[in-house]
């Protein structure tokens, strides 16, 4: 075995120039699928925690059935009220690992500055209970201000935050009064004296023009109510989301409650994009490099193979078997790959040291800061990618291996 | 039919073999009968084109033949698989080739230890029996050299060292001397005159040197694909036609 291994090794330096080529091929297509294996993984954690903790959704929401079907047309029937809400708190409060439990009402109504007014969109939220939430964040998420002015609070009720371009509309600032209207869940019309506490930068641009953030008292006033729409919970770890939402659904569906419970990235439609996004991003890089490691492969091996025919039919006459010869082959490609991979490993790595080094900073979408830019070292796409190289490599060198095996042994030899 | 002496090693039988070139078909064999009896010492001359590769290939199992049998130890070689023939040609027949063809990566004793280590061989005792005969062809000191640090005899002694490494029953060399100066091909025909006496290794040889052809108890003239003279100088006529009577 170690005498063809050191074979195929010597054979591989004969042609120095073309193996390195070959080499520094596979390498950058490695270090090129890594780093940007790496970086989506940045994006998708990034987008994730923003998600769950610094936007303040959370892992789980639970719904009643069919609210975010058509929640918006009879609102009082998917409302969760004070009496469900109890039930819900007591199968809550039989599960450590929810930390935090941020109720919410969502409304939508007019703004007015005393002359002009236009619609809105709102979350109302406990501010105590969202900044619990914001608390839990790892890193900088979490510390990240997403807006100017002051924070919301519990029982301040008239202080609001508003999207610049809501306020941009209405020519309000900070500090400046303004006046909520919107119908009460029995349908008559409201209005509530509020105050820009807060300026901050719509999430999306059609949005940004509409988006206000109140308290939950706030929003439970001006519907005159004191239901609310959702209930979002923390969890202590991302990974149980999954089996606490069954458990969940299983539990509250026990106690008769017409619920639903919801994760994260079900309702996170962003996320999703993104992510499909990326995963197309790198699909295709992948294809780009697959080919390139295939072809250079192919290349390599079917030069040497034309050049290093009467020494195949030499090996031949010695009494090389046909599999032989496509063993020989095939190892020299195998040691292409396992030299590609280790060159692509440590690209990687300066990659990655690199961007840790520098630390480079970038404006992603949908955030209006500078946040630094990273690169996750993912062991498992390294692994992934190794296998898969060599497996390539492999597969790429057994068409012209196999020609060769197949050659007529005299015609190899050369007639004299 | 019964004979005494030394067994038979190879045996052909109305041995054609054509090739085919695109449309048209080229008859290199026309119809061969030979017996070659184990520690013969053979060769086979004749004018450019006239077969002797042809022939070679086929007694040495590289190739196979269009028409008629070829018999190697009695078994029929058409009926053998490419990897039983690859077997057999690893342990019994070694190969000394015109341009030398040692494996350029590897050294003098790698070349030599080669067709060990294709059957299995360990590569402490391949390396044992390659030294050995590296010695045999007075090449032990040139065992770490890769062979374009060799010249040209050396090199076809290394093949020859390398084609004996088996102990074979029967070693093709096909024009061993056509790349040698006339100097280095008495010393490589002497060097396998010798390991033919001395081990009673069966030697199968092609030249177009008729000046190799002395003290060579066996020679078979060719010409246009056939065999027409196969005869010993000490006893001219009594080989002529003993593969006809088999
Ligand atoms: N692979 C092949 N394809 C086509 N024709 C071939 C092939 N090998 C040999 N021939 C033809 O067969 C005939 C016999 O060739 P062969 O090589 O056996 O002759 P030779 O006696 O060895 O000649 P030389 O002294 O030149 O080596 C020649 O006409 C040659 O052109
Ligand atoms: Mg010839």
């Amino acid at each position: 075995m170690m005498t063809w291994i050191k074979l195929a090794l010597r054979n591989l330096f004969r042609n120095r120039r073309r193996s390195l080529f070959t080499i520094l091929a596979i390498g950058l297509g490695f270090a090129a699928v890594n780093t940007l294996g790496g970086f989506t993984a940045y994006i998708f954690t990034s987008l994730k925690d923003s998600y769950i903790y610094a936007q303040g959704n959370g892992h789980l929401s639970v719904f009643k059935t069919g609210f975010l079907q058509e929640g918006k047309l009879d609102p009082t029937r998917y409302l969760i009220d004070e009496e469900e809400m109890g039930v819900i708190q007591q199968v809550l409060a039989r599960h450590p690992e929810i930390v935090v439990v941020a109720p919410q009402l969502h409304i939508s109504g007019l703004l007015s500055n005393g002359k002009v007014s236009t619609i809105f969109i709102a979350a109302g939220r406990v501010p105590s209970a969202v900044r619990r939430i914001n608390e839990h964040a790892r890193g900088m998420i979490g510390k990240i201000q997403l807006f100017d002015g002051k924070s919301l609070e519990d029982d301040v009720i008239h202080g609001i935050g508003l999207s610049r371009g809501l306020a941009e509309q209405l020519n309000l600032d900070l500090g400046s009064d303004a006046v909520a209207m919107a119908p009460t869940v029995s349908g008559q019309i409201n209005a509530l004296d509020a105050q820009v506490f807060q300026l901050f930068d719509g999430p999306v641009e059609a949005l940004e023009d509409k988006l206000m953030s109140v308290s939950l008292k706030f929003a439970q006033s001006l519907y005159d109510t004191g239901s609310v729409d959702r209930l979002t919970l923390l969890l202590t770890n991302d990974d149980t989301t999954e089996t606490v939402r069954a458990q969940l659904a299983g539990e509250l569906a026990a106690e008769g409650l017409k619920l639903e419970v919801k994760t994260w990235n079900e309702l996170s439609t962003f996320y999703t994009k993104v992510k499909q996004m990326f995963d197309v991003i790198f699909l295709f890089t992948f294809l780009i490099v697959f080919t390139i490691v295939v072809m250079s492969v192919i290349n390599t091996v079917s030069m040497a193979i034309m050049e290093r025919t009467r020494e195949i039919g030499t090996l031949r006459a010695l009494g090389f078997k046909r599999r032989g010869i496509v063993g020989l082959f095939a190892a020299e490609s195998m040691l292409l790959g396992i030299l590609g991979s280790l060159l692509g490993m440590v690209l990687t790595l300066i990659t990655w040291s690199g961007v840790a080094f520098f630390k480079p900073t970038w404006i992603p979408p949908q955030i209006t800061r500078r946040v630094p830019l990273e690169v996750y070292l993912v062991p498992d796409y390294m692994l992934y990618s190794i296998l898969l190289l060599i497996v390539l490599s492999l597969a790429a060198a057994s068409l012209p291996a196999r020609t060769a095996a197949r050659m007529q042994i005299v015609g190899a030899l050369g007639h004299t | 039919m019964s004979r005494i002496g030394p067994p038979l090693l190879v045996e052909l039988r109305q041995v054609g073999k054509v090739y085919h070139l695109g449309e048209s078909r080229i008859t290199a064999l026309k119809t061969v009968n030979l017996s070659i009896h184990r520690g013969e010492f053979v060769a086979v001359w004749g004018p450019s084109g006239s077969g002797k590769s042809t022939l070679c290939n086929l007694i040495g199992l590289l190739d196979v033949c269009s028409s008629g049998t070829v018999r190697f130890e009695g078994q029929d070689v058409a009926a053998l698989s490419d990897d039983q023939r690859s077997e057999l040609r690893n342990r019994g027949i070694g190969f000394v080739f015109q341009s030398f063809n040692l494996i350029p990566v590897l050294s003098a004793l790698e070349n030599v230890m080669l067709p060990l280590q294709i059957s299995g061989v360990s590569t402490a005792q391949a390396r044992r029996a390659a030294r050995k005969r590296l010695a045999e062809v007075g090449l032990d000191d040139h065992a770490a050299h890769r062979p374009a640090k060799l010249s040209g005899g050396q090199q076809q002694r290394v093949a020859i060292a390398r084609a004996l490494v088996t102990d074979p029953a029967l070693v093709i060399a096909d024009e061993p001397t056509a790349n040698l100066d006339s100097e280095n091909a008495l010393r490589i025909t002497e060097l396998m005159r010798r390991l033919n006496s001395n081990n009673g290794t069966t030697f199968v040889f092609s030249t177009h040197d008729q000046r190799l052809l002395e003290r060579v108890e066996r020679q078979i003239q060719m010409r246009d694909g056939e065999i027409i003279d196969d005869r010993s100088p000490e006893q001219p006529a009594m080989r002529l036609d003993r593969s006809v009577g088999l």
